[in-house]
């Protein structure tokens, strides 16, 4: 196992055996489904059954909030979400209320947090750090937020936003970074419960023609594996393997 | 009264600041309490116990925005978690470092959450627990080996 550190000393070997990420790209995911998919893994990941692992997706237009239950930023009524065509789901992630939809690239890392040392606030700032370093590959200059208001800015407008739940070290939910998603939706809800700020996408912000989707995630993924720092980075080739997962609920 | 004022006083001088250089700030570490490895303390008195969370945990969860109590009455289990704590857009929970019933939980926190980070081992004690099995305090870590157990996870990045 160590063997290619062998010029090493002990303890750098003991600090920086290699570290592995296995990537899924699952395509367009139910929110619920996801969710029931991250509950797995993240037993999984805990009982060191499989290694560190990013999930990257998206999801039909769905509102989230996070476990605050901050219902008072949405701003039509519940009743009208099936005739806009979305969904509404209450979560155990941090934040506030959200939306996911087509053209927004979503990221879901079950890692290991202790495995790296990290706490919460390294977690969040190395998010956001991917985000800034993917927006900079199309000359947008992101920047991360001012204290509370965590996510991804380019200049007063939000472009990457995260929610985040930890337990026992093992991180779910993730970011969601605004490709192209039709904003209207945004119109709905106070995005993130910061009532004077705009959303903004990377198409709105930069000038270069965007690739196809497959290669823009891609590219978002790259970033997270390198803000991380991983060795390795394994393309998972059969989702199906994980989205048939048989659920006993 | 008096035998708050002596708690407040032996706490005082049981101090012990580790200082963590590759970070280049100190965690604090109290002698008299008991730790977990998922960074929660707890101070043992006779069978009932206060449980918290640390000053590294603290630290490294930034601003706590939120704290999520558990009802009083309910029992927690060593290890398992039994609430959670928001900052920076991510929750995290916070296990138990024992078995038992709570009995209190520090109502505080829900005006003042960043109690936790401002005096995470007084005034942001989360919950007292009854406890149903003090032996397993036994399972935990003494504050030397907490203070060596956060240098080492510190080191890994």
């Amino acid at each position: 196992m160590h063997v290619h550190c062998s010029m090493k000393c002990l303890t750098d070997l003991e600090m920086r055996s290699p570290r592995t990420l296995e990537v899924w790209r699952l395509g367009t995911v139910n929110y619920l489904k996801s969710l029931k998919i991250q509950d797995k893994l993240v037993s999984e990941r805990k009982a060191h059954q499989i290694p560190d692992t990013l999930l990257s997706l998206q999801h039909p237009p769905t509102y989230t909030l996070g476990k605050r239950r901050t219902d008072h930023n949405l701003l039509i009524p519940q009743s009208e979400l099936t005739k806009i065509g979305a969904e509404l789901h209450y979560t155990q992630r941090g934040g506030d209320i959200t939306f996911h939809g087509p053209h927004q690239a979503i990221l879901y890392p079950i890692i290991s947090l202790r495995g790296i040392g990290y706490g919460a606030r390294n977690y969040v700032e190395t998010l956001e750090r991917s985000m800034i370093e993917f927006a900079s590959m199309y000359g947008v200059k992101a920047r991360p937020g001012n204290k509370c208001e965590t996510g991804v800015w380019v200049g007063d407008r939000k472009i990457g936003a995260i929610g985040v739940r930890i337990s026992s070290g093992i991180t779910s939910h993730g970011l969601a970074f605004n490709i192209d998603p039709d904003m209207k939706y945004f119109e709905h809800i106070v995005p993130c419960g910061i009532a004077d700020k705009e959303v903004t996408s990377l198409k709105r912000e930069t000038d270069d023609l965007l690739p196809s989707e497959e290669v823009v995630h891609e590219q978002l993924i790259t970033c997270f594996a390198k803000a991380f720092s991983y060795d390795d980075v394994v393309w998972k080739e059969d989702p199906a393997v994980i989205l048939d997962t048989k659920d006993n609920e | 009264m008096a035998s708050r004022l002596l708690c407040a006083s032996s706490m005082i001088a049981s101090h012990l600041r580790i200082s963590i250089s590759q970070r280049g700030f100190s965690s604090v570490v109290l002698k008299d309490l008991k730790y977990a490895d998922s960074h929660e303390w707890v101070k043992i008195e006779g069978n009932k116990a206060t449980v918290g969370i640390t000053d590294h945990a603290q630290e490294h969860l930034g601003d706590v925005v939120y704290v999520e109590l558990p009802d009083v009455g309910r029992s927690v289990s060593q290890g398992e978690s039994f609430g959670a704590v928001e900052s920076v857009k991510a929750t995290s929970d916070i296990n138990s470092p024992v078995s038992g019933k709570v009995f209190q939980v520090n109502q505080n926190l829900s005006e003042s959450p960043a109690l936790v980070n401002s005096s995470p081992y007084e005034q942001g004690w989360i919950i007292k627990v009854e406890l149903s099995d003090a032996g397993e305090v036994k399972k935990l870590m003494d504050s030397d080996k907490y203070s060596k157990f956060c240098e080492e996870e510190d080191a890994k990045h």
